[in-house]
């Protein structure tokens, strides 16, 4: 790490620093400020720095927020079980295909997320291809739905957040360098063990940002449960209830108070995360 | 599995132990089974595009036409969106990309004051919800009186997209081994030629990753570019509207269209790794 | 209107659809086929007037999709909206047309700004719900009509298109097409006619999928009628009530879930069994995507909603928006759109029409789309029933409706 090598990690942040400074932090500073505003759409709003509202709108919404870090947290774990053999194979096996093999990943996402999800509801319609065929033989019972079911919530959001998981994975495995495997074979017992020993630790970067990836858009996810979900009350999540507030009730000011809750609540969790997982390595 | 399994396309197939050969399977049918799971949607998706429903639901099969394949060329209602969402991604994904990989240099390479701001700058943007960054956007440019478009789609995109970009590439160059880079100082004895002949091929497998995620981020966009999207229509947002009623066939055709050119893509791939295969066998049997 | 210019405007809309006689159902067919189109002008030009403020002399009109007759066969000329074309090659107005409302608040949502910071939102004519219009006027963020523009309005509009409980003698808005809020079900599984808002509520029905709406104004008001009460003499006790009679069902998981539009796809899957439903909706359903489905309007009250047009703050178009408002309640664009559409049609004498277009049609040998037709012809306009057993809705004031908002909100979280 080159020490006050001086302007030059501030030219190459310049770019990207500059354009998120201007389009994103200013931008939410004043999102801040509605926070604290109390009004309404024919009064006007006012800047009354009504902090109040923060425990307000928890304390409302705390069943929707633990709901959201549930799911999001449910989709990290899958999306890793599911997703780390696939970049593994990728990785390893791919050869001189590696490149398509990731646009295959990748590729149905270019499809849009309506049609993706349309078409997902169509196949596990109530008494449609899949459901109903398993009903027909009797495995499941009549009133058996996967729509409307956190479990079809989660398997959304697993399904839409699988290629944030899989690329970083990819990425941190393909630059293990084979020889290093080899010598774990040697050293150790079983392929597992090589594999537990070595590999995983050496892929840890990959998962790390994969993890990160993927739980942080997943907190804040309002269109699984919307489509997927049909809004059912058991699978409402915090981004339904703050697209509500904002477009429905046009309460800013709570709708943004809950944006920034979200916002703080996933930052501390990154933090205690990365702090597990030993920061210093991994962020360096 | 054997972690030094020939990768596929090249080395002559050996002998091995049909445990070894059993368990060395495991990966390729689980990264099919997955495969599988992702695509069957998609599968759907083509099948009904061959569809031709008498209402305006897609839903049910009503019968086989390639009408929609002839027709969509004269929908620019249609077409039109989509190469907008193609521009979009494609410009916001090249800008987000140099960008983000600048920072994940930054980040990984130098410790300079201001470390631990970036990194929140980089971590926030992800975490914000979509209608919070989008309205906000909106707010900034009614005050700065700039009329929405575009442009205004396209900076949001940009805007979202480096965050993303940054931590993906961050994964590729953490534990990166400077010594070659060094003694690549050594044979081109200048940063600039150094970068570019060995350090950009070796984080370049990261940095194709985190295009590919901008690319898909930007092209399925929703929320965020409704608020800033003015007349502008992009494909998901006109997805989003017609499929309130059901998605009309034109947009399976489109996503089936879209799945051929990337079949054909990795067909293209494939024809060169086996030329790419042959071609080595020829100058191994020649003899170095 | 002259019938010189009546039969000039027939012959632009034939000469826009270059057909004699379109039969329905080729016509719906062709519709059908594609669906829906966004018309936004997405030509190189079209992306330039996007990205510059301050565009062109033409009218930008945002709708909701599916709202207007589409040709998808032939080369857009101007546009690819039969209607539209006959509209501007005879008043050599140009329309930008834009299918960018999905959602009456989300498309608030993206005006609100310019609208609050009195700048021009960029659309000349724009088409919110009854409730929306409401809204927009106790804002005063839209503007009040000409009547003397607008002698169409006068003439052919039917009595239940006009003067409305949302804008007394139509000073902001002029119908666009509406319907009727009532229950849409599949009687072969749930095994029963459904006739009352309660059905809802039963048991029996909670594994084959309740559906509700996610509009806290169209839910409320169902069961304040459920319980005896006029929507619009509703005190906020009364609503309280209503609440908490959808709030223990939906504890009780009664409700498979709270819809926009997807209910369509639910109820024709067969994932619900009975949902609050749109009447056109499910004569679109029951025509082409599952014959089992009815419609009903609860015994209680159904509600009764339109669309209407309206002229945003900052549009300095305001003559030739009126023009084009005017040349929707001429019988014959009239007729086409309904034709189209399915919904009910503000301009009396269109069912008539419509019932004529169908004889011809099997006059001609064409008994399908002569069925078709009449199947419309009976329902684009409410019949004397359904006009009494149908309520409006409340006005609300902005207290009022922050707190109708709550209380939903609480029934669907």
């Amino acid at each position: 790490m080159s020490r006050g090598r001086g302007l030059i990690p501030y030219l190459f942040l310049l770019p990207g620093g500059a354009w998120l400074i201007l389009f994103f932090a200013i931008p939410m500073a004043f999102m801040l400020l509605v926070s604290l505003q109390e009004g309404s759409l024919s009064t006007g709003y006012e800047l009354t720095w009504n902090f109040g509202i923060y425990p307000e709108v928890i304390a409302e919404s705390s069943d929707q927020i633990i709901r959201s870090v549930t799911y999001a947290f449910a989709t990290t774990v899958l999306t890793l079980f599911i997703g780390y053999p696939m970049a593994y194979t990728i990785a390893f096996r791919g050869g001189r295909l590696k490149n398509a093999l990731l646009l295959i990943v990748i590729l149905p996402f270019f499809v849009s997320f309506i049609i993706r999800t349309l078409n997902w509801k169509m196949i596990l319609a109530d008494n449609g291809i899949l459901l109903g065929t398993l009903k027909d033989w009797g495995m499941l019972e009549a009133g058996f739905h996967l729509i409307a079911t956190p479990a079809g919530v989660i398997g959304g959001l697993t399904y839409n957040f699988l290629p944030f998981m899989v690329l970083p994975l990819y990425v941190a495995l393909e630059k293990i360098d084979p020889r290093l495997i080899e010598a774990g074979m040697d050293l150790f017992a079983s392929r597992f063990q090589a594999f537990w020993r070595v590999t995983f630790p050496l892929s840890l970067p990959g998962v790390v940002a994969g993890s990160l990836l993927t739980f942080i858009p997943a907190v804040g996810d309002f269109i699984n449960a919307e489509l997927i979900g049909a809004a059912n009350r058991d699978v409402t999540m915090i981004g339904n209830i703050i697209q509500f507030k904002y477009l429905n009730a046009n309460d800013f000011p709570a709708a943004s108070a809950l944006g920034f809750v979200l916002l703080v609540g996933v930052m501390v969790l990154i933090a205690i995360y990365t702090r597990v997982v030993g920061s210093e390595r991994l962020t360096s | 599995m054997t972690a030094a399994a020939p990768p596929l396309g090249t080395a002559p197939i050996r002998s091995a132990p049909i445990g070894q050969r059993l368990s060395g399977l495991v990966l390729p049918v689980i990264t099919a089974l997955v495969v599988v799971f992702l695509f069957a949607p998609l599968v759907v998706m083509v099948i009904f595009s061959f569809n031709d429903p008498a209402g305006r639901q897609n839903i049910t099969w009503q019968g086989f036409t390639l009408d929609n394949y002839l027709t969509l060329w004269g929908r620019p209602d249609i077409t039109g969106p989509m190469l907008t969402s193609l521009t979009i991604a494609a410009i916001s994904t090249l800008v987000a990309t140099i960008f983000g990989t600048l920072i994940a240099l930054a980040l990984t390479r130098y410790d300079f004051r201001g470390r631990s701001a970036t990194n929140l700058l980089i971590f926030l943007p992800m975490t914000a919800p979509e209608i919070i960054l989008g309205a906000s956007l909106l707010t900034l440019w009614v005050s700065m009186g700039v009329g929405r478009g575009f442009i205004t789609i396209l900076v949001a995109h940009i805007m979202f997209n480096v965050s993303f970009v940054v931590v993906t590439v961050r994964a590729r160059l953490i534990g990166f081994n400077r010594s070659l880079e060094e003694a690549g100082m050594d044979l081109y004895a200048d940063a600039w030629t150094t970068f570019w002949k060995v350090t950009f091929p070796l984080i370049f497998p990261g940095i194709l990753a985190a295009a590919l995620l901008a690319f898909s981020l930007s092209i399925d966009d929703y929320v965020i570019t409704v608020f800033n999207a003015g007349r502008t229509v992009t494909f998901p947002l006109w997805v989003f509207g017609v499929s309130r009623l059901g998605i009309p066939p034109e947009v399976n055709v489109l996503g089936t269209l879209i799945l051929l050119l990337a079949v054909a893509f990795i067909a293209v791939q494939l024809w060169q790794a086996r030329r790419q295969a042959a071609a080595a066998q020829t100058v191994t049997i020649r003899g170095r | 209107m002259s019938d010189e210019q009546r039969s000039r405007i027939e012959m632009a809309i034939v000469r826009a659809m270059q057909k004699d006689r379109v039969s329905r159902r080729t016509f719906l067919g062709r519709a059908g086929k594609g669906g829906i189109a966004i018309g936004a002008a997405l030509t190189l030009p079209g992306l330039i007037a996007a990205c510059t403020p301050g565009g062109s002399a033409a009218l930008e009109w945002a709708n909701w999709p599916a709202y207007i007759d589409i040709d998808e066969e032939s080369d857009p000329n101007p546009t690819p909206y039969p209607t539209l074309n006959a509209f501007i090659e005879q008043t050599g107005i140009n329309v930008n047309y834009s299918e960018v409302i999905n959602d009456n608040e989300e498309f608030f949502g993206t005006i609100f700004p310019d609208l609050e910071a009195g700048n021009s939102t960029g659309w000349d004519i724009v088409t919110p719900t009854d409730w929306m219009v409401e809204k927009l006027i106790r804002l005063g963020y839209i503007q009040e009509l000409d009547h003397s523009k607008l002698p169409n309005l006068a003439a052919n509009a039917a009595d239940f298109a006009v003067d409305q409980w949302f804008d007394p003698g139509n000073a902001y808005s002029v119908y666009w097409q509406g319907g009727i809020t009532g229950i849409g079900y599949n009687p072969t599984i749930t095994g029963r006619e459904i006739t009352s808002f309660d059905d809802l509520f039963d048991p029996a029905f909670k594994d084959l999928g309740v559906g509700l709406f996610s509009d806290t104004r169209d839910m409320l008001s169902l069961s304040l009628l459920s319980l005896g009460i006029v929507p619009a003499n509703a005190t906020m006790d009364d609503v309280t009530r209503a609440q908490e009679k959808l709030l223990a069902a939906a504890e009780d998981g009664q409700f498979r879930g709270f819809y926009g539009n997807e209910y369509y796809d639910e109820l024709s899957a067969g994932n619900l069994a009975l949902t609050v439903a749109w009447s056109g909706d499910v004569t679109q359903m029951k025509l082409y995507d599952n014959a089992d489905v009815e419609f009903v309007v609860p015994a209680e009250g159904g509600m009764r909603w339109n669309d209407n047009l309206v002229i945003p703050n900052g549009s300095t178009n305001v003559d030739a928006v009126h023009q084009l408002m005017n040349y929707w309640y001429d019988p014959v664009p009239a007729t086409t759109l309904a034709e189209y559409i399915g919904y009910f049609s503000p301009v009396a004498v269109v069912p008539e029409r419509i019932q004529a277009d169908a004889d011809a049609a099997r006059a001609d040998g064409d008994d399908a789309g002569a069925d078709e037709l009449e199947v419309f012809a009976a329902t684009v306009a409410p019949t004397e029933d359904q006009i009494a057993n149908t309520y409006p809705y409340k006005q609300l004031t902005e207290d009022e409706e922050a707190q109708w908002n709550d209380l939903w909100l609480q029934v669907m979280s």
